[in-house]
């Protein structure tokens, strides 16, 4: 039986990680959330994620920096970057520094599936990301 | 994949680079082949079109201001929805004036140098090399007022490109070359982000030309299908216009929710 996709979570914003687990859980994926981007990349040190999705915008460390130590630490993990403050400049610096992709808030969750399973296809692991049709919207 | 918008102060110039680009690319070409589509989905004259394209209005041609803005808001809503479908290269549709803040459109200047761009207009206009520079610098100064007067943005002003090429320094086979190479970078690759804001242009175009057909001064922005319309009218009008732009854009395709917010039109007010 194939493993499952481990995804690190990282959002300051608490409501995030709630309303975005249960609809990665749903397409079979092993997610971790954190809040602390400290703490997130603390994790990152001890286990290699295929997927890491993060806000961009927090406080201590910005998701560009995180960005940049799971792409040195596991050069094979996926980077896909969420902002509520998305501008073409950050889209295209996070596109240079190598993002798997990058989306904006609000979105629905079946749009992060999309790119969750995209993203597992590019690692050789494909999933179906069916919609369970659910309509939350991370804001 | 990617989007690669080309212009030049000289069309001739634009044509041939833009055109192998595309074909070193594999991309669609986006140019004025797409004119009588446009006419007839719009049902306008494809004469009128290319007017739009070329001129500004005046006391002296046959085109009024408001004419003139529906023309262009039929053509930069054909543009934006067959920009959509990527991987193109686009040219001579002034997609360079309103594809903007999209990341994976890439805007490329081309600019006709003296030595090899000028002597191409001189050969194939049958004039002196003199006489070409005069002809180039007449088109920018004319395309420079048309630009502002369309789109609110100077085509001349060379910040506005991703990349600025001159012939002068650069060759044309390593033009064509230098964007070939340029479009691969990752910065300009498409991503769901560059694609959601493409779709909400598109939207907003779309229901802007709806809208221009039978009225002037309104602008459009969209946003995962709700459209919120600015517009100016009296008091006595305000309600009626903004029943019928909420009737209107609510039937363009894709468009989940109309907002309309109308400022007070003083001029009609004390008329």
């Amino acid at each position: 039986m194939a493993r499952s996709l481990e995804v690190l979570l990282l959002d300051d914003e608490p409501i995030v990680g709630r309303r975005l687990k249960p609809a990665l859980d749903k397409i079979g994926c092993q997610v971790e959330v954190f809040e602390n981007p400290k703490e997130a990349v603390a994790r990152i040190d001890q286990k290699e994620f295929d997927i890491v999705v993060t806000d961009i915008r927090m406080e201590e460390m910005d998701g560009i920096a995180v960005l940049e130590h799971v792409q040195k630490k596991w050069p094979r993990t996926k980077v896909i970057l969420i902002t509520g403050y998305a501008k073409m400049d950050l889209a295209r610096e996070a596109m240079g520094k190598g993002v798997f992709d990058f989306i904006a808030k609000p979105f629905r969750p079946d749009d992060l599936r999309r790119i969750i399973a995209s993203a597992a296809e590019a690692l050789g692991m494909p999933i179906d990301a069916a919609s369970p049709n659910d309509e939350t919207v991370a804001e | 994949m990617s989007i690669i918008i080309i212009s030049s102060d000289v069309r001739e110039i634009e044509e041939m680079i833009a055109g192998k680009v595309a074909e070193e690319k594999g991309y669609g070409r986006l140019d004025r082949r797409i004119i009588n589509d446009v006419a007839a989905r719009h049902q306008v004259e494809p004469g009128r079109l290319i007017e739009a394209l070329e001129t500004t209005p005046s006391l002296f041609r046959k085109l009024s201001s408001r004419q003139w803005r529906y023309y262009l808001s039929c053509i930069e809503a054909d543009v934006l929805e067959r920009l959509l479908a990527d991987n193109l290269v686009c040219w001579g549709l002034a997609a360079h004036l309103y594809v903007t803040d999209i990341s994976h459109a890439m805007k490329i200047r081309v600019l006709a140098g003296k030595s090899s761009g000028l002597a191409k207009i001189a050969e194939e206009r049958g004039i002196s090399l003199q006489r070409a520079e005069t002809y180039r610098d007449d088109e920018m100064a004319r395309r420079k007022k048309w630009s502002l007067a369309a789109f609110n943005q100077d085509e001349t002003d060379l910040s506005r490109y991703d990349l600025v090429i001159s012939l002068d320094q650069i060759d044309p086979v390593e033009t064509v070359r230098t964007i070939t190479g340029a479009s691969e970078y990752r910065k300009f690759q498409v991503m769901t982000y560059s694609m959601k804001c493409l779709t909400d242009l598109a939207l907003a175009a779309k229901v802007h030309a709806v809208l221009l057909k039978s009225m002037a001064d309104v602008k459009v922005q969209a946003r995962d299908g709700s459209v919120v319309v600015s517009t100016r009218a009296s008091t006595r009008q305000k309600r009626k216009k903004t029943e019928t732009i909420k009737a209107l854009a609510g039937q363009v395709d894709g468009v989940g929710y109309v907002e309309v917010h109308v400022k007070k039109n003083f001029l009609k007010e004390t008329a």
